[in-house]
Parts: C-alpha cells; structure tokens; sequence
C-alpha cells in the first residue's frame, strides 16, 4: 500500500507538462502556498483595499504587498485551483474511455 | 488488432491540456457562485434584525465598549482619511437608531451607545474645530461664507441628532437639532443655488441630501416647515445638478451651482436614499438610472462602478482602487447595498453579498463580524443598509411623535 501510494507521488512529481498529474500537481502546489499565507495571517492585509493600513505603523508599500500576494493567492485558489482539478478529471476520464 | 495507444506527443497533450482547461473554465465559472450566494434575507428582514445585522453589530458595539479596540481603529483610519472616523460615527448612530425601532428590547443599549459617539463627536468638534474631522485641504483657502462651516459635519450631526430622537426622544437634544437645522438653511438660503459648503467653494450633493433628511425628520419631530425649501432644492437640481448624458445627479458644485465633478456611485446610492424622503419619484428615478448605469452582475456576482460610462472622473479617497476592465469600485458597490435595500431590489442585494462574501474576506469572532478588505466606516454602511428602513418609514407615515 505505502509502496503503491509512494509510487503514485513519483508519478506526479514527474508528470509531464500539461498532463492531468501536471494539473494535480499545480493545483496541490497552490493549495499548500495558500494556506501557508493563510494561516500566517495575511488576510488582514486586504484592509489596503479599502485605503486603510491594517497597522498604523507599517510602510504602505509593504502592506500592499502583502495584500496583493494575499489576494492573487485566494483568486488562484478559488478559481484556477477547481478548474486544474476538473481538467486533471477530464483528461483522465477522457483518456480512461479512449483506451 | 490495433496496436497499444502510446503516449500522446508533446504538441497534442498541450492541445488536449488546454481544450481540458477550457472545459473545466466553463463549467466552474458560471457555478462558483452558488458557493456564496445567500438569500437577501440573511443580510436584510423586515421586522427584526437579519443574521448580517446582529453579526456586525455585535462587532461595532464591541469597539465603543472597549476603548482600546476603537482608538486602534480610529487610528488606523484617521492615518488615511479623517472623515472616514467621523463617518463611521454617523453611519453607526443612524444604524443603531433603525435597530432601536426593529429591536425595542435591546433599544436602551443601543441609546445608550449613540449618546456616547454624540457626545464624544460634539465635544471633538468643540475642542478640535470641524477640520479635525475634514481632510486636510479644507484649510488650504478660506470659505466662500464666514464664519466657515461645513456641511459635511452640520448635516451628519443634524441627522443623528434627528435620528436618536426619533428613535426614542431626548429632549437634551431638542435645541441641538434646532441649532444645526438653522444653521444649515440660512446658509443654503445665502447661495442662488441653494449650495452650503462643505469644503472652500465645494459643495457635495451626498452632504445636501443628508441635510434634507435631517431637516426632514427635523420638521416631524418638532412640527416646523421645511417643504418649501426642500421642493425648491429639488427644482434646483433638476435643473442644474443633473449631469446631461446620464440624468444623473453630479456629486460636487460650486456655490454658484458649477459642477465641479460628474456623478459618482460613491455619492449617488444614498443621495437616492436620503431624497426618499423629499422626492419619491425623483429618488426611484436616480436609483433607477444609477442602477442602469453603475450596476453590474457577471457570473451571479454583482457590483458598481464609480461613474457611468458617459463620464470619467478620478480616482480618489472616496471611489476607493478601481479594478481595471470592469470598473469595480470598492466605495461605489459598497454603498450600493444602501440603495438597493432602500428600494427593495432584493436581487441586487443578493448578488452584492455574494461578490462581498467572495472578495471582502470576511472574518468572524465570537458572533462578531467584519470585512478585512473594509474598514470601520465601510462595515459601518454595510450595517445602516442591513437595517435601514423603519426610520424613514416612522417618518413618512404621517404618525406624530
């Protein structure tokens, strides 16, 4: 079973560009990078949206920053992560009735 | 017997990757928003209060029960704009005026609250002086009429004042209100075009609809007579505030009645909500065009842009970044909630909350809510469009106080 589930990841790390373990692989990448900002709080950063520094004290350059990186990280979470998931689906599927 | 299919070439798997994507794109754009869109009752009901109301209320009267919390807040918005503090005041205060008429039970703790930011906004000003709460090139020339005031404050002033006494009456405030609705007519009164200043020679339209409202409950409350002034005012903009290619109200004139800006979403929801009680069926008609003209809904997501495609304006404090292509304006959708729950365009309501559910980051704590990509004044309209109605309707039905 761990010989088969380790065999599985080797796959995946070398999956070729474009292929559905490409699309499993981006879409895990992505994942684990957005909860990494997640949890370390760089949410609040968004407040620069609204023109607000979501601390008094810190340069407005950096708390954009940080909002930004915040922000494009949950758009690729909540947009491009679903839809490499569903393309990894499909092409599996696809290939799966095509053989 | 055909031979085993072997792996597909390099330029064929891209093809197949891409049609993949393509499809998978299709399929889950147009479904992503299910995943935020609530009914409009959760952020609006009548009567009561909807889950939305109670959960950021919760969290505004927590920053004006501990000290420390609202000097962070206030810290933190002061350091962009000054006026956003003295909005979050005013936004709170009418806020907790509707509560008070939809949760009678709960009304003493919310009188309580509004005399607290009155008294403290009151005493601000005295200490201070009004460019305390205005930007700072209020100061950069003298106003048009001395002694300089400024609408911005006496007309938001005027109407919690207006508010907490309709709500439940304080006779304490009886000739406060009085004071700042004289004020404010015989300076409308002092120009042709019926325009008190705001800042030097910039008169805003958000700040005369707000006055009208105060003076309007003003009249409800102590039985004086404002109607002529208030029709007049309507008549006069009509005819000179109206930007010519939208019919839509212009945001800020000189005294003289010189448009010195064209509309803006920013401006225009809650000026149409405010004429509600001047003007019905010019109100719905400003409603009506900014909604043609602002209002946009893409995928089930909807929002508002800051001007209509007739007109460009600048980038400023109030329109908030404005997210190129589309044209999403932060301050503009957000105040779009107001004009949407005063017109019960429940649809639109449902839409806006799906996009702010989606893209505002909510973050709740212990029953408190708040938006992270809002600040205290913003939360602050979002709460007044959760629950406003009974005051303007306790004042419409004819009933005397």
């Amino acid at each position: 079973m761990n010989a088969r589930f380790r065999e599985r990841c080797a796959a995946l790390w070398h999956a070729r560009f474009f292929s559905a373990g490409d699309f499993v692989l981006r879409a895990l990448f992505l994942i684990a990078v957005f909860l990494i900002v997640h949890l370390a709080g760089l949410r609040e950063y968004t407040a620069f949206l609204s023109g607000t520094p979501a601390h008094p004290g810190m340069s407005w350059q950096w708390v954009a920053f940080l909002g930004t990186l915040y922000l494009l990280l949950y758009f690729a979470f909540i947009l491009l992560v679903p839809v490499l998931l569903l393309a990894a689906a499909i092409l599996f599927l696809t290939r799966r009735s095509g053989s | 017997m055909n031979p085993p299919a072997g792996p597909p070439s390099t330029a064929r798997r891209i093809g197949h990757g891409s049609l993949a994507l393509l499809a998978a794109a299709a399929i889950w754009l147009p479904c992503l928003h299910f995943f935020y869109t609530r009914p409009a009752t959760v952020f609006h009901v009548t009567p009561g209060l909807s889950t939305r109301a109670s959960e950021l209320a919760s969290r505004h009267l927590r920053l004006w029960t501990e000290p420390g919390l609202r000097q962070q807040e206030l810290g933190r918005m002061r350091a962009s704009n000054a006026e956003w503090d003295f909005m979050g005041r005013s936004f709170l205060v009418w806020s907790l005026a509707n509560m008070a008429l939809r949760d009678p039970p709960s009304s003493a703790t919310y009188m309580q609250v509004i005399d607290q930011i009155i008294e403290e906004t009151l005493r601000l000003e005295r200490q201070e002086g009004m460019h305390f709460f205005l930007m700072p090139y209020s100061k950069a020339r003298a106003f048009e009429l001395e002694p300089a005031r400024s609408l911005f404050l006496d007309g938001e002033i005027a109407l919690m004042l207006a508010a907490r006494r309709v709500a439940v009456e304080k006779p304490e405030y009886k000739a406060l209100l009085a004071d700042r609705v004289s004020v404010i007519v015989d300076r409308m009164r002092k120009s042709p075009a019926l325009a008190a200043e705001s800042y030097p020679d910039e008169c805003w339209t958000f700040d005369h609809a707000v006055a009208l409202a105060a003076i309007r409950l003003s009249d409800h409350l102590d039985g004086t007579d404002h109607a002529g002034l208030c029709r007049e005012w309507i008549a006069l903009a009509r005819q000179r505030l109206l930007h010519p290619a939208s019919g839509l109200l212009v945001s800020s004139y000189s005294r003289k009645g010189e448009h010195q800006d064209g509309p803006e979403g920013s401006t225009l929801w809650m000026v149409a909500h405010c004429l509600q009680l001047i003007d019905r069926d010019f109100a719905r008609d400003q409603y009506e065009r900014a909604r043609r003209d602002l209002g946009r809904t893409v995928l089930g997501f909807s929002y508002a842009r800051e001007w209509p495609a007739s007109w460009h304006g600048r980038t400023d404090i109030d329109s908030g970044p404005i997210i190129p292509v589309l044209g999403v304006s932060a301050g503009s959708s957000g105040m779009a909630f107001v004009g949407a729950c005063a017109f019960g365009d429940w649809d639109y309501v449902r839409t806006l909350a799906a996009t702010l559910d989606m893209a505002a980051f909510p973050s709740r704590r212990a029953g408190a809510l708040r938006y992270c990509a809002s600040n205290q004044v913003g939360d602050a309209a979002l709460l007044y469009a959760t629950v406003l109605g009974p005051l303007w309707e306790k004042v419409t039905s004819r009933a005397k106080p």
